[in-house]
């Protein structure tokens, strides 16, 4: 299966900080590819240089087989972008909007268009600049699905959006994944939406990255819950990859079994009582493993 | 596509298209009025010598429209693309930036151009009505810098806008604004007019200088 994204030996630097050394990772076509990562650790800055806005320091990113930086409007046709925070042409009305995007894009498909804009009920003169953040959400979706992209690429498309339109994202995702060939690469900060679209995670934290699938992480990393007597001060090491504590309750995050665990927290002092397996959703194990702050 | 491109910048600019045409007309009325005025309260042997020994040019007061007309509609189509950085829904169309820049510059241009030309025609046609034809000529040559400041100021604040870095807007504002000054800077009918054709060459590394700015504005993050 060839890859739609393949980034290699990815550095970046911003005023001197580094945000990434020797990314790598490739995207294969016909994932859904979510990438998570805490606020400020470059989710952003990535779609930034796949997209060709913003030049690496160094290495190569290859969007369906052309540099990134270099994009040809052949294979920028066949890239669905969403924009942070939705944008935009405000200043147009759903019509006008439908026009223009129809123009570009030979292979357009109206009725995929005005199917997701008649969902919201307003009239078609309805300007984009006076609608909901929702409803702007709706139109740019509206726009990226009958473009009928081979790749679709979603910077945070839940950003501002309440339960009902990350829902209606979701279903539309759903259903463009579920033609077949068709790949989705999507950041987003509501974790628990992804564990619901993606095949495929990739973690990013501190620069460095970890790609896994997303059965085989909710299978092997695990939540285990005890209650402490004290404040339980554990350390982060091989075992344990990362704990909460609320209360005398302590969550408790690891790639190795109960057992291990608990031998783990005895040999550090720590009588861990009721310890036990507890279920972990996608956040519970992104919380696990990239912490809270 | 570049139906779509002419599209998006029809619908930027419409209002402030109209109000700009409002703003020119009124001023070419007032021209109008103001000289029927004057030869009707003075003789018009005193308004011949006011025009062709004192070089007193009638249509002094709309010397800075054409310029505040250039800045308005450069802002109007590019305001809205640098505000949430919107530009980068236009660099991401299937379409090569520079031909995109091409467009969008050239349809402003011409939407500029066509509002002077107006200008220019009713300036001539006014003049021509109380004055021979050498002095409605001349009236036009002594507009045609302003109208060179409109350009001026539409492909400056392009370039401003689309600069991401502050030295460099800084840079391109003093520039443009030393050239556009310049071209305030002398009295009297036809003053700058040996020079117009080297002024006028000069748009051409201006209009470039704009698509180098787009190529920052995308490869710097848009």
């Amino acid at each position: 299966m060839k890859n739609v994204i393949e980034v290699h030996n990815l550095c970046h630097r911003y005023n001197g900080r580094s945000i990434y050394e020797n990314l790598n990772f490739s995207v294969p076509e016909g994932s859904v590819c979510g990438l998570l990562g805490k606020n400020g650790q470059g989710k952003t800055t990535l779609v930034n240089i796949l997209m060709g806005f913003l030049k690496p320091t160094s290495g190569t990113c290859l969007v369906l087989g052309e540099n990134s930086h270099n994009l040809s409007p052949a294979v920028r046709h066949r890239v669905g972008l969403l924009h942070e925070g939705h944008l935009a042409y405000e200043f147009m009305t759903i019509t006008q909007t439908e026009k223009f995007f129809r123009g570009c894009y030979p292979g357009w498909k109206s009725e995929v268009f005005f199917h997701l804009m008649d969902k919201m009920g307003l009239p078609h003169n309805h300007r984009v600049g006076n609608m909901s953040c929702g409803q702007r959400s709706q139109v740019v979706l509206g726009v990226i699905m009958a473009q009928s992209p081979d790749l679709l690429i979603l910077d945070d498309y839940s950003m501002g959006l309440d339960a009902g339109y990350r829902r209606l994202f979701l279903d539309v995702l759903h259903d463009f994944a579920a033609q077949g060939n068709k790949t989705i690469f999507v950041t987003s900060h509501i974790v628990q939406d992804l564990e619901q679209l993606v095949d495929t995670i990739i973690f990013l934290d501190k620069g460095e990255i970890m790609q896994v699938g997303l059965d085989q992480f909710m299978r092997t990393f695990r939540k285990y819950v005890f209650q402490c007597e004290r404040d339980a001060s554990l350390p982060k090491d091989e075992v344990i990859r990362g704990f909460e504590q609320r209360g005398r309750q302590v969550a408790l995050y690891s790639y190795e079994d109960m057992e291990a665990v608990d031998r783990h927290l005895a040999s550090l002092g720590i009588q861990a009582h009721q310890l036990c397996r507890a279920p972990m959703s996608l956040e519970d194990g992104f919380i696990g493993l990239m912490g809270k702050y | 596509m570049w139906r779509s491109i002419l599209l998006k910048e029809w619908l930027k600019i419409r209002w402030f298209l109209a109000a700009a045409l409002i703003v020119n007309l009124g001023f070419i009325i007032k021209i109008f009025v103001d000289i029927r005025s004057i030869l009707s309260a003075e003789h018009a042997q005193m308004v011949w010598y006011q025009a062709v020994h004192l070089h007193t040019v009638f249509h002094h007061d709309m010397r800075y429209v054409p310029l505040l007309t250039g800045l308005t509609l450069a802002a109007a189509q590019f305001f809205p693309e640098i505000l949430g950085r919107r530009m980068r829904i236009a660099l991401h169309l299937p379409m090569a930036r520079d031909g995109m820049m091409f467009f969008c510059l050239a349809f402003g241009l011409g939407v500029v151009g066509a509002i002077f030309l107006v200008d220019a025609l009713f300036i001539h046609l006014t003049m021509r009505a109380y004055f021979p034809f050498e002095v409605a000529v001349s009236a036009v040559m002594t507009a045609l810098p302003w109208f060179l400041a409109g350009v001026w100021g539409y492909l400056g604040a392009v370039a401003v806008l689309l600069e991401t870095a502050w030295p460099r807007r800084v840079f391109f504002f003093l520039v443009f604004s030393v050239l556009i000054a310049m071209l305030y800077s002398g009295v009297g009918y036809g003053w700058l007019t040996p020079a117009l054709p080297w002024l006028g060459a000069l748009l051409l590394p201006a209009f470039l200088c704009v698509f180098e700015s787009a190529r920052r504005f995308q490869r710097g993050g848009a």
